[in-house]
């Protein structure tokens, strides 16, 4: 009897195992109101300031603050730290100012739906009304 | 000042800055902090209101419920509680998305004006950017602002106060600048703004925050602090870059008025000049994308130069620069090396002059130590640096350490020694060591 709960337990705990990374590794979404058309390439410079239009549509991109450590390692390659000092140093030489920061997916997907120009991300599917550039 | 006195100084500016950096607190998360911490007041508030519309239905069902009589309820099987729950449960979604949709549009695209700066202060044996002073002094408050005007319409503005020689407060507009821009072709912009040359002028400028080092190489100073090169410009201005598949290139073109020396300073002229002369520079930089650290680039102004005082010391300017830029998660690097080639006028002779420095830093978690040497050999017979308080030649070295006490603010301590060469009665020879201290902020 000992040896069956043992059994039970330990293939539970394999189940949890090969489980967890799949729960971990959460799907980021980055999308676009729905009249901007951008490569997954281009992401990188939308968000640092360095592409600012998409052919005649200023681009409106806007941080999530509950994706954004996802974003920032998936897309960007940098932590939260150099990513604000990279902006600081944007914003001084260029006067360009970094993205506004929404506080949820829901409010980042609302933005890019009525937002011009708009791109956001979330980790979750942003349903209707924006276009996915990447999902990562 | 005698080698002890100078160790002991030096040594106790260590401590003073070890001590600091113990008493530091721990570094914050980031500057994201204020603005999520706002998201989740809103979000509470947004729970709050949706707690109370549930607690509300939930007692409206109850009471419809014990309203209801028995016998009514089993012979009226057409609306059914749940289909009524149901209902309303559609209501609470739809309000639940009005009051999303309210909250989203408060943080829509009309959220103020954005307002970042920075500040230094610092103390030392003498003051970094006058060595006739010693002590505790105040370096800069710089306050900058780019609104967005419109799609294609932005404006950058820059006010700076700095103390200077005499204690005395200067209050400069060191940049206002409106600009069009031509989508991700670049921005045309008319105003006063930082000259682009070489690296240093536009990367850091008064953000010393920014900057690894205490202060900028002494000939890239500003014209009143010892600068020999106009660090700032009034007139027109196109810059932007291209990305292809090679790399990043940047670049930059402008016409400005053509400065003057006005008593033993350069002056930008931001009025206008009384001769209409010009002076015309560009720059090129090229980032690869194999090697996104690095930066390389060249540039060139040419311009001439009034000396107010004396028309016949006028000066055709020419000036070509090379620079280098490293600038990786450990090591930063930065050169730049500047070839004069300036004309008397009118027809004169011409003269040869150079000035360059080298800086190498490690980043080492929040420390880093950095080095940096500076030389400048300026041709005194050159009417351009003979009519300059600062166009004598020199050099520096220096050792310094940076302490980042967290993202916004930094110490740093810095010993170098500066000898002033090839001088004359109002600028003589000379040598002195530098024990130096500041706390940089940027906000």
């Amino acid at each position: 009897m000992k040896s069956r709960i043992s059994l039970m337990a330990a293939a539970a705990l394999l189940a949890t195992a090969s489980l967890a990374p799949t729960a971990q590794a959460g799907e980021l979404y980055v999308f676009c109101n729905s009249g901007v058309t951008l490569q997954a390439a281009d992401l990188r410079d939308v968000f640092m300031g360095e592409k600012q239009f998409a052919g005649t549509i200023k681009l409106q991109p806007a941080d999530n603050g509950a994706s954004q450590a996802a974003f920032l390692e998936k897309v960007l390659k940098m932590d939260a730290g150099k990513y604000s000092t990279t902006w600081t140093k944007k914003s001084f030489r260029d006067g360009v100012n970094p993205p506004p920061v929404k506080g949820t997916d829901s409010e980042a997907v609302e933005y890019a739906k009525r937002t011009p120009g708009g791109c956001s991300y979330s980790g979750s599917a942003p349903g209707g009304g924006v276009t996915v550039v990447a999902k990562l | 000042m005698h080698a002890p006195k100078r160790l002991s100084f030096a040594f106790g500016l260590a401590l003073a800055a070890a001590g600091m950096a113990q008493a530091a607190p721990a570094p914050s998360a980031s500057q994201r902090i204020d603005s999520l911490e706002q998201r989740l007041a809103q979000s509470q508030k947004l729970i709050e209101q949706l707690g109370a519309e549930v607690h509300a239905l939930q007692a409206q069902i109850a009471q419809q419920a014990a309203a209801r009589p028995a016998a009514a309820a089993a012979a009226e099987p057409a609306p059914p509680a749940a289909a009524d729950q149901s209902e309303r449960l559609a209501s609470v979604e739809h309000q639940v998305e009005q009051i999303t949709a309210s909250s989203n549009s408060a943080h829509g695209e009309d959220r103020g004006l954005p307002l970042h700066g920075f500040a230094d202060v610092g103390v030392g044996n003498h003051n970094p950017l006058t060595p006739a002073n010693k002590g505790a002094a105040v370096g800069s408050v710089d306050f900058y602002l780019a609104p967005q005007l419109g799609e294609h319409t932005r404006g950058l503005v820059e006010l700076n106060f700095e103390v200077g020689e005499d204690g005395g407060v200067g209050v400069d507009l060191e940049r206002t600048q409106l600009g069009y821009q031509f989508g991700n072709t670049g921005t045309l912009w008319l105003g006063r703004f930082h000259t682009p040359y070489g690296y240093w002028n536009t990367a850091f400028h008064h953000g010393m925050q920014i900057a690894t080092s205490l202060r900028r190489p002494r000939f890239l100073a500003f014209e009143d602090q010892g600068g020999i090169l106009p660090a700032h410009s009034t007139g027109v201005w196109f810059t932007g870059n291209q990305r292809t598949g090679a790399g990043k290139l940047g670049y930059d073109l402008y016409v400005t008025n053509a400065q003057a020396i006005d008593g033993g300073v350069l002056d930008m002229r931001q009025a206008g000049n009384a001769d209409g002369q010009v002076t015309v520079g560009g720059r090129l930089s090229f980032q690869p994308s194999s090697l996104d650290s690095l930066q390389v680039g060249v540039s060139a102004l040419s311009g001439r130069i009034e000396d107010a005082i004396d028309p016949a010391n006028d000066t055709r300017l020419n000036v070509f620069a090379l620079h280098a830029d490293w600038d990786s998660d450990a090591l930063e690097a930065l050169a730049e090396v500047y070839f004069f080639r300036d004309e008397a006028l009118p027809g004169g002779g011409s003269h040869s002059s150079t000035a360059g420095y080298l800086q190498l830093g490690y980043r080492a978690g929040r420390y880093t130590p950095y080095a940096r040497y500076e030389r400048t050999a300026l041709d005194q017979a050159d009417g351009y640096f003979a009519a300059q308080l600062s166009g004598a030649s020199y050099h520096r070295e220096a050792l310094g350490l940076r302490y980042d006490i967290d993202l916004k603010s930094a110490l740093k301590l810095e010993l170098a020694q500066t000898h002033n060469t090839d001088g004359t009665l109002a600028r003589p020879d000379g040598s002195y060591g530098d024990a130096l201290l500041q706390y940089a902020v940027r906000f």
